[in-house]
């Protein structure tokens, strides 16, 4: 076939079909189906009139709220935490030094090592049974092994924190990075000159630029730890669960009736994180460059 | 009102051999403006840059009034440096642009307001405060990045290729901005170009660098009439360069013998002139009078450039299109060279 014959708006509309199709059907087919079961709606075993009893045992349940408030504190201070550690290191990585390759290379790592294996380590090193618990003993700083601080399981969420930071630092910090250095280090240069001190030329001059990127990134972080599974499933306390673990639990519970509560509690989840989004990128965008 | 003064000025980069500036002294009297004229690559930049603080001598010293400034931060120097792509920040406003030397001296916002509307009405861009300087053409772009420096008084204002981005009709009329602000204010400029008409257009006076190290200082004229060596006149776009030998009245070469202005130098040398000094007929007074053949002729709307040839010598002059009837390959052109174009170096 001659493809010269095609308009250009026919061949981009074919070469974005196969992305097409994979968004549309798995994300948009699983999202209605969720929808609908959220719904009470289910043709297939005989539900054909939608209510809203699922939405309505989600927002009565008194442990949605807590693990709501749960779920937001794990992803707020993570990100925060992560996005302010992360311009902090590519500060000082974007300069030049003797060793930066390595140094570099060093902080990208663990990019490559799963979330799962990650919190496992947590696992390992914080537990009350862990290594640190161990040492701490072995050195009597602490009576028994059970009295090092909850890391892990703990209320606080620390130990998922601990992770998601440990992971997100380099996601953010080589997004950031990149950024600083498309920049470069002109605009600071007229800042300083036109009298702007050190941290003046930062907060007016660098983090305004850097700006749009840290966004991006952080809103990536953000959604993720939001509504990830596995960190708190294993790092977690039993209550209150972060919300995904607790929409799990309701999907894999033994009574059936549980499952659109699940499927409601999920669609909450996006709803929510996609609210608060907007809220962030809106008001931290009038913050930082107003 | 500050008299700049560097001294000996060396900046070696690290992993580099040879210096990005070798040993560069400059004076630069209050209230002038210099510039810095050389290829890219020479030092030019690396210069400004540590006069404003921005970058660290290897060795050498830059003193204002006589007190070194070295060990002074960039933003307590008194040094503004307008930077060649302006780099207006991009999510400002003009008038924040403007305005931010003040701000970040914490001065009133109400003043901050005033003076950067008097600041622009002075770079004659009364009305753009409130664009974003992605919808400003770059001549005015460049107008607000000079009132941006301007606006906290620097006592030393530097300027990177000031018009080199901008179209013809543009330049002069920015020449004539930064030369009526500059004098007004009385700052001590320094700018940096690559194009001898630029520098010659705007300076008082030029310091020629070249390979790191300067050539020639001194008011522009000087670099057609009397430029020091061969690469400096090369550098103003001289083309003629004849061997032979002085006694410091005649010159003595395979044009012949040509008489010399007062002052010309003795011995060995080469003889100079600029193509646009080279005249048709043989002159009033038959002085340094030869007889030429045209080798080529390149018509180029306002001037003509013509290769001729005196015996085996190529002359390379610069003619009035109209002066004759036409010009002709072939032709025998009579020329003149008067005795106070000449120059020996």
């Amino acid at each position: 076939m001659e493809v010269g014959h095609l308009s250009d708006r026919t061949k981009i509309f074919l070469l974005l079909l196969p992305a097409m199709f994979i968004i549309v059907v798995l994300f948009f087919g699983g999202l209605m189906i969720g929808l609908m079961r959220s719904f009470n709606y289910m043709p297939v075993i005989g539900l054909t009139e939608p209510d809203l009893s699922a939405y309505i045992s989600v927002f009565t349940d008194r442990e949605f709220y807590l693990s709501f408030l749960l779920t937001f504190h794990i992803a707020f201070t993570s990100t925060v935490i992560s996005s302010i550690l992360a311009i902090g290191a590519a500060l000082l990585l974007r300069r030049s030094f003797v060793g930066r390759s390595i140094v570099n290379f060093l902080f990208q790592l663990n990019l490559t090592v799963p979330h799962l294996v990650g919190a496992i380590g947590m696992l390992y090193l914080f537990s009350q049974s862990g290594s640190f618990a161990r040492l701490a003993h072995e050195f009597g700083m602490i009576a028994r092994p059970s009295d090092f601080p909850a890391l892990v399981f703990d209320p606080y969420a620390i130990g998922i924190i601990l992770q998601y930071v440990w992971k997100e630092i380099p996601f953010i910090g080589v997004i950031v990075l990149a950024n600083m250095q498309s920049i470069g280090e002109d605009y600071e240069s007229v800042a300083r000159s036109l009298g702007a001190s050190k941290w003046q030329t930062f907060r007016y001059v660098l983090l305004p630029l850097i700006f749009p990127g840290v966004l991006s990134a952080s809103v990536m972080v953000f959604a993720f730890t939001f509504g990830a599974y596995e960190i708190p499933a294993i790092l977690g306390a039993n209550f209150p669960a972060a919300l995904p673990v607790l929409a799990y639990r309701k999907y894999t519970d033994v009574d059936l009736a549980a499952r659109p509560e699940a499927m409601a509690m999920a669609i909450v989840i996006a709803l929510l994180s996609a609210v608060m989004i907007y809220f962030y990128v809106r008001y931290s965008r009038r913050r930082i460059r107003g | 009102m500050t008299h700049v003064s560097i001294k000996e000025l060396t900046k070696v980069y690290p992993g580099a051999t040879t210096p990005s500036l070798d040993r560069l002294s400059l004076e630069i009297p209050t209230g002038e403006l210099t510039a810095l004229l050389g290829p890219s690559g020479c030092g030019k930049t690396t210069t400004m840059k540590m006069i404003a603080g921005l970058l660290e001598p290897t060795s050498g010293d830059v003193t204002f009034d006589g007190r070194s400034v070295l060990r002074d931060k960039p933003e307590d120097r008194g040094v503004v440096m307008v930077f060649q792509n302006y780099l207006l920040f991009p999510y400002m406003s003009v008038a924040d642009n403007v305005g931010f030397g003040l701000k970040m001296r914490k001065k009133d916002p109400a003043e901050i307001k005033r003076r950067v509307g008097e600041m622009l009405e002075l770079v004659k861009l009364p009305d753009l405060g409130d664009r974003k300087p992605s919808a400003l053409s770059g001549g005015q772009q460049q107008r607000v990045a000079l009132a941006r420096a301007l606006i906290v008084q620097p006592n030393v204002l530097l300027l990177d290729e000031p018009l080199s981005n901008l179209d013809a009709h543009l330049r002069f009329e920015m020449r004539d901005l930064i030369r009526s602000l500059q004098q007004e204010m009385g700052i001590t400029t320094i700018f940096v170009t690559h194009d001898q008409e630029e520098a010659v257009v705007l300076a008082d006076r030029v310091a020629l660098i070249l390979d790191g190290q300067m050539k020639q200082y001194d008011r522009a004229d000087v670099f057609y009439k009397r430029p020091i060596d061969e690469a400096t006149a090369r550098f103003f776009g001289g083309h003629n360069f004849i061997p032979g030998t002085s006694d410091g009245h005649v010159f003595d070469c395979a044009l012949g013998k040509l008489s010399l202005p007062e002052g010309a130098t003795t011995g060995a040398g080469k003889l100079t002139f600029r193509p646009e000094n080279v005249r048709i007929g043989a002159g009033p007074d038959a002085q340094n009078a030869l007889t030429s053949t045209i080798a080529e002729v390149i018509y180029l709307g306002t001037q003509t450039r013509l290769k001729l040839r005196v015996g085996e010598t190529e002359v390379d002059a610069v003619v009035n299109p109209n002066e004759i009837e036409s010009y002709a390959v072939g032709d025998t052109l009579p020329i003149h060279l008067p005795s106070a174009t000449l120059w020996v170096i």
